[in-house]
């Protein structure tokens, strides 16, 4: 940073906030703003009231293939998709919209949302990096997150053909099939 | 009801579309373009109307807004389980959830 812009340090701060009100990792704040760690940890334990979690980001993508998983981040990224084409907003902002719209959606089905702001936020990456990619159902149409070695001509969704043991789970707050 | 009626409920109608995505679009517009399904075009325009134009474009005999899905599998699946429990009718309604966010992201 050449000139330390005041107004461009507000809107770090601003977004970062925003993100950790929405439950994001202290390294999602990190690659995401150019606040420095020790401010990012003080904002953190201001806003969300404790220190934040240790450990590393979750790293796998097979957890977006499981039959439950996959319907929340197929959702997830068709919204993102759409919202990605219709604005012109930087990257991190659109994720934090669609993630409240998923939110909503979600919520409004009565169904926990299953993933997490930073999980949301790995699953734009993991495709940025073709180390996943959408693929349509072929007998609904739908887009959904898959495996890149899918093939597109035979692929059939989750929902429409849905595992043999999918959707039996007593727990409250998941996807039920009967 | 009586056919002036009928058509006065759809201006009435109207009227309240025409407020309702006014307002969308000016408290968010990225959302609003989702919710409305609508193109930035027409979301500028209807942003800029002016009360008293809004007024004289809902008094129509036309329906200004329009269902946003002509296919059958999604109205299947937001109608079908709505006799069924609620816990069921999630799945169906996920699903429709994910076309329909996809179906706009292939007509933009």
């Amino acid at each position: 940073m050449a000139t330390k812009s005041v107004l461009n340090d507000f809107r770090q701060v601003q977004r970062a906030t925003a993100l950790i009100q929405l439950g994001a990792r202290l390294q999602v704040l990190e690659s995401v703003t150019d606040l420095s760690y020790e401010r990012l940890l003080r904002l953190y334990k201001e806003v969300a009231g404790q220190s934040p979690s240790k450990g590393q980001l979750p790293f796998s993508t097979d957890w977006f293939l499981t039959w439950q998983p996959n319907i929340h981040a197929s959702l997830f990224i068709n919204l993102y998709r759409y919202l990605d084409k219709a604005s012109a907003l930087d990257d991190i902002d659109v994720i934090m919209k669609a993630y409240s719209l998923y939110s909503e959606q979600v919520g409004q089905c009565a169904v926990e949302p299953l993933l997490s702001i930073t999980r949301a936020w790995r699953l734009v990456q993991f495709i940025d990096n073709q180390m996943l990619t959408v693929t349509p159902c072929t007998r609904c149409g739908g887009h959904f997150v898959t495996d890149i070695y899918v093939n597109p001509r035979t692929h059939v969704c989750g929902l429409c053909a849905p595992p043999a043991r999918a959707g039996k789970s007593a727990g409250a707050g998941g996807i039920h099939l009967h | 009801m009586n056919k002036d009626q009928l058509l006065s409920d759809i201006r009435e109608a109207n009227l309240t579309y025409l407020m309702l995505a006014q307002n969308l679009i000016r408290s968010d517009r990225t959302e609003a373009l989702f919710r409305l399904g609508l193109s930035e075009d027409s979301a500028d325009l209807i942003a800029q109307l002016s009360p008293a134009q809004i007024l004289k474009l809902s008094q129509n005999n036309l329906l200004l807004c329009r269902f946003r899905v002509d296919d059958d599998l999604v109205w299947s699946l937001l109608t079908s389980h709505t006799t069924a429990t609620t816990e069921a009718g999630a799945a169906g309604k996920l699903h429709a959830s994910i076309l329909m966010a996809g179906r706009f992201a292939e007509a933009l």
